[in-house]
């Protein structure tokens, strides 16, 4: 079994009958599974780096699934503000210092 | 197209016919790709998949967010290395009629609100077209031939208590024939896309509710019973070996009568 940590989260990496199974534990304690018999015929030593491009498409790092309320009618007279567009694959929102990026000093 | 050998990518795969659908194309030799919103529900597709012997990546996204599409489409070529069947399952309901009157002055009391209206449109219309929309374009950048499969409802008929629901549905059995005929102007030959208007199947839904109220339901039923989930799965696994079917929306009722007798 290969374990590493990304994101806050443990995941695990084991191997059955030459396929990759793949399991995680969230900050909040939760375990889950992110796949299971997957990459049957790759080299193992091809393994870990293709667990880890899978799990980072799964958890982006920094994204935040709820953003402002973008639908909230704050009006100034005429004019409507609303927030970004926290849906757009390019918002990126910085919710907390990960342990695996941690704030680069100055 | 076989189903063995490809890989299929299944929003609201953690359960009901979602859920048939990704186990159907296990057991037939495809890859499959869980998309869902509730975590719990992957777990258990998961690991059912995984006693099955299937190969199975399982992703937490809002289908009706442009990130979370992206976000399991890349997860499914990072596992898989490509996608060739795509179905857009994920659904909700918010029944209620657009107005309620009042029974002794017959004046509105109350009218469907946007918290009814917008979460339906924008789950069973924009997240279906941004899983096909998305899933085409991973097929058209990757080379691969694909099969595009949008779930409509018999309900795009109109159905009362449902202008919501019914709106979403009717626009999604029409999306395949403007989908297909993008792809001809564009040359694009090697990818289908089809509707499936399911109708009372016995998904949670339906199966928890007051058991008099299913009854009335199946009066209306010629088959005389819910269409089971594994039907449907059977008849989108047909449309995937099937290359004639393209570009139309195929209803799977059991044979839903209005009740008067003519077939809805």
């Amino acid at each position: 079994m290969k374990s590493f940590t990304y994101n806050d989260m443990d995941f695990s990496v084991e191997s059955a009958n030459g396929r990759w199974d793949i399991s995680c534990k969230k900050p909040d304690g939760k375990s889950a599974y992110v796949g299971a018999g997957l990459f049957e015929g790759v080299p193992e030593s091809e393994i870990e780096s293709r667990v880890r491009t899978l799990v980072k498409s799964i958890f982006p790092v920094g994204i935040k699934v709820v953003g402002p309320d973008v639908a909230h009618p704050n009006r100034i007279g005429d004019l409507k503000i609303v927030g970004p567009d926290v849906t757009h694959p390019n918002f990126i929102y910085w919710d907390k210092d990960s342990s695996s990026f941690p704030k680069q000093a100055g | 197209m076989e189903i063995k050998g490809s890989v299929a990518v299944i929003t609201g795969g953690g359960n009901g016919i979602g859920e048939a659908v990704a186990k159907y194309f296990v057991r037939n030799g495809a890859k499959v790709a869980i998309v869902d919103m509730a975590q719990k529900n992957i777990d258990r597709v998961v690991k059912e998949i995984k006693d099955m012997g299937g190969e199975v990546v399982g992703v937490q996204a809002n289908v009706t967010s442009e990130a979370d599409t992206a976000k399991y489409y890349k997860a499914a070529i990072d596992a898989f290395g490509k996608i060739n069947i795509v179905v857009s399952c994920a659904g909700i309901i918010r029944d209620g009629t657009m107005l309620s009157l009042d029974k002794e002055t017959g004046k509105v009391t109350r009218k469907m609100g946007l918290d009814k209206w917008q979460p339906v449109i924008d789950t069973n219309l924009t997240g279906t077209f941004l899983t096909i929309r998305d899933g085409a374009e991973a097929m058209v950048n990757g080379g691969w031939q694909g099969l595009l499969v949008a779930i409509s409802s018999v309900n795009k008929v109109g159905q009362v208590g449902q202008l919501n629901y019914s709106s979403a549905k009717v626009a999604d059995a029409l999306l395949p024939k403007i989908v297909v005929g993008e792809f001809l102007m564009r040359g694009i030959r090697n990818i289908r896309c089809i509707g499936i208007a399911p109708g009372y199947t016995a998904t949670l839904m339906l199966t928890g509710m007051n058991q008099d109220a299913l009854k009335a339901i199946l009066a209306d039923v010629h088959l005389g019973r819910l269409v089971d989930p594994d039907e449907i799965a059977r008849l989108i696994g047909h449309a995937v070996e099937n290359e004639a079917i393209n570009a139309t929306t195929l209803e799977i009722t059991g044979g839903l009568c209005y009740p008067n007798g003519i077939a809805k």
